[in-house]
Parts: C-alpha cells; structure tokens; sequence
C-alpha cells in the first residue's frame, strides 16, 4: 500500500500526558499529513480528548516531541498553535451563549488584523448558512446543533492548516451529524487537514483517509480506511482481545 | 428628613455598589473574590486627596494619577495575590494572599499617610450642604457612568467581548486562543480604576481614611452576596438597597446599633440564599 | 513494573510510641524552657511571655477551627473581647454582686461556647470568603456593642480587669497561671490532633465528599469544635484583661485578629507545634524589631503572604525533616488478601441492594431514565456503558451524592436516605472515587484510619482528656488500618505524607480506607483508570478476595477486560437506560452492547 509523500504536517513522537499524577498517554505516535483526514477511535477514557488537548497546548505534556509544519510545539498554548495554523474545536460545542453568532466568530479572530476579520468570518459563515441566518441571535438562541455549526465555524476563521475536531457529532441528530461531516469533506477539498475524534465510528471512517484507534492511553491500530477487515480490528481495540466464551469462576 | 435620608442613602449606594462592581470585574476575571476591592476604594479617597490637596495638583490630573496608581495596585494583585494560587486546587489560598495584601496596602497607608481621617477636596464647588450638595450626586453621577461605561465596553469593543468571554467560559475562550492572562491583567487593572473611582467620588462623604479599606471590604461585599458574585447588576440593587436601609437604621436607631442591624439582617439574608438573591446555584460536587 | 515487593516487612516508624513521642516531645521542651523564663529575665518579659502564653490559648483552639477544619474565621477577636468583658463586668460587679474572678473565668468560657457557636454557625452554609467576611462583621459588632452599652461596659472608658487573689497577682504567678492553663490546652487539642476527631476535621476539609462517604457528619463536628475554640478563647479573654489590668474597646483590635489568624497559618495546618511557635514568634516580633514595631502588622501580612506562595504547610513543613527521606522508587503494589480476614471481621451483611424505576434529570437531560438494578451480595456487579450512560449518576445515587426524582432506592428491603451521603456507611456501603480524595498533607495511615472514624465511640470530651475510651478507640483503629493497608500491600507507606505516593498507590488506599468501615457493599468508581496492566490484575484478584468474604462489590468501569475477567454480572447502560443485562458471556457478544459502544 503505497502512502502518498504528502508533506508530514503534525508529528507526534513518544508523548505521555496526563493530569496531575494520573499518565493518560503513554509514549503515543501520530502523523497527520497535509490534506488528509485521519479519525481517531477508541473507548471513552482511551485519551482522544487528552490527545488533542495536549497537542493545542491546552493541557502541559511531558516527555515525547509534538511538531506542526517542522517546528516544535514545547511549551506553546492554544493562542500559539491557532497562530501556526493549528486550530482545535473542543468537545461539548462550548460557545459563548451570551453573545451573539457574530461575536463568536469576532472572538475567533481576535488575533487578526482588524481589516480582515469581517473577510475572514464571511468566509467561515459561507460552510454554514443555516447560522449566518442567524447572526445577530445570541449563542442561546442556537439549537445544540446549530452550537456545533458555529463552533467549529469558530475554528475555521483562523483558515487553520489542521483542523482537530473533538466529537463533533456528540449530542445531535443524525441530520446535522451529516451536516458537519459534509463540511469536513468539503475541508479536505479545499487541502485543510482534519484531525476527527469521533464515537459514530462508520460515519467517521466514511470521511476519513486513515483512522488511528486510542486504548488506555496506547495507539492500538494505525490503518487506511480502505482495509477490509478494518471493522473486527476495531472491535479488538475497543473490547480487547477478551474471548467471548472464557467462564467466569 | 426623608430627602436627607435619600440622598445620603442613595450615595453611599451607590459607593457600596461600585466596590460590589469592584469585586465582580476581578471575580469575573478569575474566579478569585479579593480582599483588595475594598482597599482599592480607601485609596481612591487617599490617593485623590493625596494629589489634589497635598500635591496641589489639578483635580482633573489628580483624578488620573489616582487612577493610574489604583490601575497598578491593581495589577499587582493579579501578580502577586491572584496568579500564583489560581493553580493550587486549594481553594482558600486566594483569600489568604489577598487578605495578606490587603493588609500590606492598609498597613503602609495607615502609616505613610495617617490613622485619621483626612480631608477630601471638593471637586465642582456646587451646592452647599444641603441635599444637592455635590458630595450626595457624584458617586450616584459616578456609579451611572461606570455602568454606561461598561455596558459599551462589554458590548460595543472586542476586548469587551473577550472580558465577557472569559467570565462565561475560561476554558472554551482560552481553547479559541484568547490570550486569557492578558485579558485577565487588563480586568485588574480596571477594577482598579472602578474601585478608584468609587473613593474618588465618595470622597466627601468617606473622606481620606486608612479605616475605609475594610469598612468597604465588608459593606461593598453585601450588594454582592445579595446579588450573586459576577452579576453587576444585582449588586448595583444591593447597593442602593444597602445604603438607604443602613441610613434609615441610622436614623432610626442610631449609628452603632445601626451597624449591628445590617449585620444581622446580611447574615439571616445570607444564611437563606448562600448564593445571592438572584445568584446562581453551586456548582456539583462529585 | 518489576520491583522490590514489600510484603512481609514492617514498616519503619509504625511504631506508635515513636510516632506520638517525636510530635509530643517538642511541646514538651517548648513548656519547659518557658518555665524556666522567669528565673533567667526581668519582669518585663514575664509580661511579655504572659501575653504569649494568654495568645497561646486562644490560637490553641483557633487552630482546630482553622488550621484543622479550615474555616477561615479572620474576626475572631470578637470571642477575646466577649471573654475579657464578661470575666471584667462579673468580677467588678456592675451589674449584679462582684463573682469570685474563677468562677467569672468559668462563665466567661460558658459564654464564648455558645457564641462560639454563633460565630461559627455560618461556616456550615457559606462559602470560605463569604464565612471569612461574616466573622469581621462579628468583631466589628462585638465591639460596637461593647462601646455602646456604657451602663455595663463602661463605653469608650472602660473598666478595670478582673484580679486573682495572692499569689496569682503577681507578674510570677499570673505568668505561671496562664502558662499552666496554656498548657492544658495545649494538651487538649494535641489529643484531638491524634484522635478521630481530629483526623476527621482534616478530612472535611481536604475531602469533604469523601468524609461525608466516610460517615462524617460536618455539622455535628464543627459544632463540637465551635464550643471548644468559643470557651478557650473567651477564657483567654478573660486572662488578657487581668493582664491589661484595664480594658477598653480600643485593645480589641482588629490587628490582634490579624495575628491570631495569621500565627495559625505560619504555623502550619495540622499541626499543633507550629502554631504555637508561630504565636511565640508573633508575639516577640515587636519587641525585637522596636523600631519596627509600628510595622508589626505589615511584617505579620508579609509572613503570611510568604507562606501562603511559598511554603503553604508553614513551619510545621519545614520542621517536617521526615518527609524528606527519599521513597524507594520502582515501588510495586502487592496485595496479602489474607489479612481481609480480619479487617472485615464483625462485618453486617445485609440483603441486595434494589434500584427501581429510578429517575434523575440534570438541567434538560435525563442523566437517569427508568433503571432497574440489583446488586447481590457476594456478587461482583459491573456497570458499564458509554459516555453519558448514566452509570456514575447512579453509583451517585447508591452513595446518596444525588437525589433521584422518582424511584426507589433499598437495602435490604430498607429504603436509603436519599440526597444522604454520610448515613452510607453506617448502613455498611462504602465507595472509592473516580479521582482518590486523599488528604495529601496527612499520613497514608491516617488517611486509612478516617475509613473507621464511624467505629469510634468516644465523645470529644473523652478525647480532649485523653480518657480510656479514647485510647481504645485509637489503638482499635489503627490495629485494623495497619491490616487494611497490609491487605493492600502498602503497609511499609504507612506514615509517608500521601501527597507523595504514586496514583495507582492512592487508588489501593482508597480501597482499604472503603474497607475499614466494615462494608456489606462496595462502590467502586473506576478503579482501573491510570492503573497499569499487572496493577489492574492485581487489582482485579483483590476484588474476587473481598467478595470471597461475602461484601457485594458494585464495579463501574470502562476496561472491559477487568470487566469480562470479573464480574459475575453485568449491567449495560446507554443513554441513562438499560440496554443489556447479564453474565458477561451473555454482554460480550450482544448486538446492541457493541452497537452501542462503536456507534452507528
């Protein structure tokens, strides 16, 4: 299987990160290249949430290398990683309910020059027009659907080269879950790179071009979509190598 | 007698509300309730008579240096009282080191400056004495304009919208690249100025006394107990209804009784509503 | 994860005497030396120490209140000046004939008690700043009221302090008065740091939820602790204003407050040596810094200042030389599942554990929508389930932390108190948390004993005056933590400061700490997470031992092989209902359990 020499875009090498004294991530490698989208699976507490967290530079990490485009994310935070092109929509699609859609989005360009912002939020308005409807309502006024439209529209001003969506789909109707799957697809056209965590595992590995699999902290499968026998690999992963029939004493 | 009680009421109202804002702008900013606000407030009486009268400056300047200085001390909270414990997950921390800094910031006025209570300058000259005496409407003239102020900051700017961001959600804003220590230092430092503004305006009634710190501490904190922490709203509310009642107990009952009335109603309303009147409800614990 | 196992060797220091003796030893040297001041200084400091001493009694139960319960009460001069006007107003006689200056003292601490109480009631309902301020407000009155009512007060004149008779009215002999009752209390509140009582103090604050999953009652407990504290410090009181000779509203200041609460804090939390050095250290400051002495306050807010961002446990840490030893590192937990035998010795069984029809909504989401559940014991019950399925809203419900809307919740055919968390374990259900609630500042040991702190049977009285019961109940409660921790292995931890372990270590000592309460039921929450793969099989062999011995383990989890190699029984949760239940042969190769778990 011939993997295309696409520039490596984020390179995570050997990263162990937890929270406080509990080691979440043990020693985790992970490409993305430019213009792919790779889904990452796994059980809940595997660590996909952690992953992305410590890569954004949300959460400290410890010991391993994270770099984006060739240059090392050590020690840099979210304000400094969305600067490189490397933007993370976090899960429960936590938008400012106070304010309005606009304001959201103006939020999200807080660091651009003040004559582009309005470009810059048209632009990612244009993937959801059933929000930019909408742009004067208050987050509050949003359906939860509709909060993930504009969270991850946040996430596109920045016009990142990595896009790290963490559960989008969690919490919706299967009809607005398509509605941002379509746009990742639509993404991966236009060359931004999509990082997605997801539980809905078919509707991810239909977007998808690899597909990583997370289990208490260690990459379990590293694969192409494409693999037939992708789907029993995935259930090993999420429910171990238990055999069905062993007795219980 | 009714108007006195009005006037004097409404205005240390509005005093008591700008402190409650006070502490509402640095617990927005943090998630940290400072023993600072009050201070901040003695020193806009301390500062501005320090300036104007002592230094002989114009009252405009002075009013600007006691800005600047207060903007400052309120930034070094951020710095040494805030920012080092807001890691910590113990949660009495921040009220130690902004107890200790409290203290330090009264300590060195009661000594460089007086024990006693010094004269505050008037500022406009208008009124004489009587209840349209300048010393009843500027902190109500300053209390409006503070809210106006920071309704238009809050909604009409986008460093406001970033404020408003970080109080709602710290977490979500600092995901979207905020730069949140910033945004927070920035906070400080107004409510360093809002905390100014309140002893400046206030200054003929308080005058420039060290004992104002804490008497402020205390009474600026009931508009905010009574109105939830974080909502400017409930606490300019509780301001005003705190100055009027404590007037008419003054009248009533005279001052030092009076003192002990307040407190006891705080307590009961407190001991019924932890949260504040309007306040939200704590958050789950397990 | 190879390393040393330590089963089989006893642990360093765990020797009781030794323990007890290197903590009452400097207490005991500290009294000594101040016996001696008066024979090596002039009169001057006698008065000096006196004030001291006079300090020492009041901070001695200001300790407990904030350096064991962690209530920060910042106001507390209101109970000196209480003190020091009733014992003054009595003994003068002002308003009724003069009393006999003892027996002024003894009202005096009467009164400070009950308002004691008072001062402190709020801490139950308020949050640390709220209390905080609340408890200036009481100085503020306290001497407000004291500057009003002239009739018995005096107001702003004052009036004399009460006079003990020959020989305590000389500066020698009241100095050794006050030191002699300053030391009663110092030995006091030593006996309630080495009881249930104390430890049970640190845990509500440290860990609340875990004390009240332990059976702490945090009201019943502070109360007993606001009489104490209330009538020492108005004893104190009392004391001062014989000492000041006369008093006036003006020497209750709130920059006595200011040293009494901060001398607490550098002293340290826990601990009841570093508060007193911390008092002496407060009270001499002035005297050595004389030119300095209008600073005083400055420097007191300076030191706290110091301490709270450098070194939060105070001098009691630095004095602490212990807990710098090195650990022995490559530690491996190793489990002796026969010393269960006596841990859970006198254990109550119980029936099943019932859920019916239970409901709980947060905000708009049904957390908990109609789920029926049984958990037998002897059994290992599994509860599993994606995110959101609902299975930590119930083991929530099961310990009392939440409150169903509808449905019903038995033991035994007994209905639980619901929203009740601390009537679970008296009803023998114990739980372990998803992140261990230990107290990091206190010792492994300690941390386990807490577990028992419903085993006890002496009252607070009985503890402060180190009556047999007491002893009993220690001596009880650290034989059966020594064998909780040896069950688990950790036995050679047992007076390491917990701060210091290893997380998989703190997730065994939560167990054995579950255990010391006797259980009929175990809650575990998770134990698995951050465990390595032998820990977790250690882990999993232990829980097989316990229920070997008839306690029903309820096992919410997401490492399905614990789960599947384990459990007698599973539950499968989706979306707050039940999706699936059954042997875990019967889940694994359920449709809709995989379904479920990979989406679709």
């Amino acid at each position: 299987m011939h993997i295309s020499a696409a520039e490596l875009l984020l390179d995570v090498k050997g990263l162990n990160a937890g929270y406080g004294k509990i080691v979440v991530l043990h020693g985790v490698d992970m490409v993305v290249r430019s213009g792919e989208v790779v889904a990452l699976l796994g059980p809940n507490g595997a660590g996909k949430t952690t992953l992305l967290r410590a890569v954004s530079g949300l959460l400290p990490w410890n010991t391993g290398s994270v770099h984006f485009g060739g240059r090392s994310l050590q020690g840099a935070g979210p304000r400094e990683t969305a600067r490189m092109g490397l933007v993370h929509v976090v899960e429960g699609h936590r938008v400012f309910t106070q304010q309005s859609v606009t304001d959201n989005l103006l939020l999200a360009a807080y660091d651009l020059q003040r004559g582009e912002r309005t470009a810059r939020i048209e632009e990612a308005l244009s993937y959801f027009p059933e929000i930019a409807a909408k742009r004067r309502d208050p987050g509050s006024a949003l359906s939860g659907g509709q909060q993930q439209m504009l969270a991850v529209a946040q996430g596109l001003v920045r016009r990142p080269r990595l896009l790290m969506l963490d559960e989008p789909s969690a919490g919706l109707s299967p009809v607005l879950v398509d509605r941002v799957l379509t746009v990742v697809a639509k993404l991966r056209e236009s060359g931004t790179a999509v990082l997605l965590v997801e539980q809905l595992i078919e509707k991810a590995l239909a977007v998808a071009d690899r597909v990583y699999a997370l289990a208490q902290g260690h990459v379990v499968l590293n694969a192409i979509t494409s693999e037939t026998d992708l789907p029993r690999r995935l259930e090993q992963a999420y429910f171990g190598s238990h055999n069905a029939a062993t007795a219980h004493g | 007698m009714l108007a006195s009680i009005l006037a004097s009421g409404l205005a240390m109202g509005a005093v008591y509300a700008l402190i409650g804002i006070t502490y509402n702008t640095m617990f927005s900013a943090s998630r940290v309730v400072s023993f600072t606000a009050g201070q901040l407030g003695m020193l806009g009486g301390v500062f501005g008579s320090l300036f104007v009268l002592r230094l002989g400056m114009p009252m405009i300047i002075g009013l600007l240096f006691t800005f600047a200085c207060c903007a400052i001390i309120g930034v070094i909270t951020e710095f040494v009282a805030v920012r080092p414990v807001l890691k910590s997950l113990d949660q009495h921390l921040y009220v130690l080191s902004t107890l200790a800094l409290a203290l330090m910031i009264q300590q060195v006025t009661a000594i460089e400056w007086s024990t006693e209570p010094q004269p505050f300058p008037r500022i406009f000259g208008i009124g004489s004495g009587g209840i349209t005496d300048e010393r009843f409407w500027l902190p109500i003239v300053a209390c409006a304009a503070t809210i106006i102020g920071l309704e238009l900051l809050y909604r009409r700017t986008l460093i406001g919208h970033a404020f408003l961001a970080i109080a709602e959600d710290n977490f979500a804003a600092r995901a979207l690249g905020l730069p949140e220590r910033n945004l927070r230092i920035a906070s400080y430092a107004l409510a360093g100025m809002i905390g100014a503004l309140a002893g400046f305006s206030g200054g003929a009634l308080l005058l420039a006394f060290v004992a104002n710190g804490f008497l402020l501490n205390f009474y600026g904190f009931i508009p905010v107990a009574l109105g939830g922490l974080g909502n400017n709203r409930g606490a300019i509310v509780g301001g005003f209804a705190l100055g009027i009642f404590q007037q008419t107990a003054n009248f009533l009952v005279g001052g030092i009784f009076s003192s002990v009335v307040v407190f006891v109603i705080f307590i009961i309303l407190l001991l019924a509503a932890p949260q504040g009147l309007f306040g939200a409800s704590a958050t789950r614990r397990v | 994860m190879q390393g040393v196992a330590m089963a089989g060797t006893t642990a360093k220091g765990t020797n009781y005497a030794s323990v007890a003796w290197s903590q009452f030893v400097p207490l005991v040297v500290v009294f000594v030396l101040a016996i001696v001041v008066p024979f090596v200084s002039n009169d001057y400091w006698v008065l000096i120490a006196t004030r001291a001493a006079v300090y020492w009694v009041l901070v001695s139960g200001l300790n407990l209140m904030i350096g064991f319960a962690g209530q920060l009460a910042i106001g507390y001069v209101a109970l000196l000046t209480l003190g020091a006007y009733t014992t003054s107003v009595l003994a003068a006689g002002n308003v009724m004939p003069p009393v006999n200056p003892f027996i002024a003292l003894g009202i005096a601490g009467l009164g400070g008690s009950v308002f004691g109480v008072i001062v402190g009631l709020p801490a139950l309902r308020l949050r640390t700043f709220y209390f905080a301020i609340s408890t200036l407000g009481f100085a503020t009155i306290v001497t407000q009221i004291a500057l009003a009512w002239q009739s018995v007060t005096g107001g702003g004149i004052g009036l004399p302090g009460p006079e003990f008779p020959a020989p305590l009215n000389t500066h020698w002999g009241f100095y050794y008065f006050c030191l002699a009752i300053a030391a009663f209390c110092t030995w006091m509140t030593y006996n309630v740091s080495q009881s249930r009582f104390g430890r049970a103090l640190i845990a509500v604050r440290d860990a609340d939820v875990a004390a009240e999953a332990t059976g702490i009652s945090k009201p019943r407990l502070l109360i007993v602790v606001f009489l104490f504290c209330g009538a020492v410090a108005a004893v104190a009181g009392g004391l001062f204003a014989s000492l000041q000779t006369y008093i006036t509203p003006e020497a209750f200041t709130f920059d006595l407050s200011v040293l009494f609460f901060i001398a607490v804090l550098i002293g340290g939390r826990g601990s009841i040596l570093g508060p007193l050095l911390g008092t002496v250290i407060l009270t001499l400051l002035p005297e050595f810094a004389a030119p300095l002495a209008a600073w005083s306050t400055f420097l007191y807010a300076v030191l706290l200042l110091v301490i709270v961002l450098a070194a939060p446990g105070g001098i009691a840490a630095l004095l602490d030389f212990k807990s710098r030893n090195p650990l022995q590192s490559n530690r491996a937990i190793v489990p002796r599942p026969a010393l269960l035998d006596d841990v859970l010795d006198a254990r109550t069984s119980g029936g099943t554990i019932a859920l019916l029809n239970v409901m709980l909504s947060f905000g708009g989401v049904r957390a908990v929508d109609g789920v029926d559940l049984n958990i037998r014991p002897g059994e290992i019950h599994g509860l599993i389930g994606p995110n959101g399925s609902g299975k930590t809203t119930i083991l929530n419900v099961i310990s009392g932390f939440y409150r169903p809307e509808a449905g019903q919740v038995t033991f035994g055919g007994v209905p639980l108190d619901l929203g009740k968390p601390e009537t679970r374990a008296a009803r023998g259900i114990a739980r372990t948390f998803q992140t261990p609630r230990i107290i990091g500042e206190a010792s492994v040991l300690q941390n386990v004993m807490i577990g028992g702190t419903i085993r006890g049977r002496a009252t607070f009285a009985e503890t402060l005056l180190l009556l047999p019961r007491h002893r009993r109940d220690e001596a009880m409660l650290r034989k059966v933590a020594l064998q909780a921790l040896g069950s688990v292995g950790l036995e050679s931890l047992a007076d390491v400061r917990a701060d210091r372990l290893q997380h998989s270590e703190l997730r065994f000592i939560e167990i054995a700490r579950a255990l010391m309460s006797q259980p009929a039921f175990l809650l575990l929450d998770e134990p698995a997470a951050g465990l390595a793969a032998d820990e977790i099989l250690r882990l999993g062999q232990f829980i097989q031992e316990i229920v070997r011995r008839g306690v029903g383990v309820m096992l919410v989890e997401h490492h399905a092989d614990l789960i599947f190699d384990i459990c007698h029984h599973v539950t499968v949760l989706n979306l707050g209902r039940v999706l699936a239940s059954g042997t875990p042969a019967e889940i694994r190769v359920h449709k809709e359990v995989v379904s479920a778990y990979l989406g679709g």
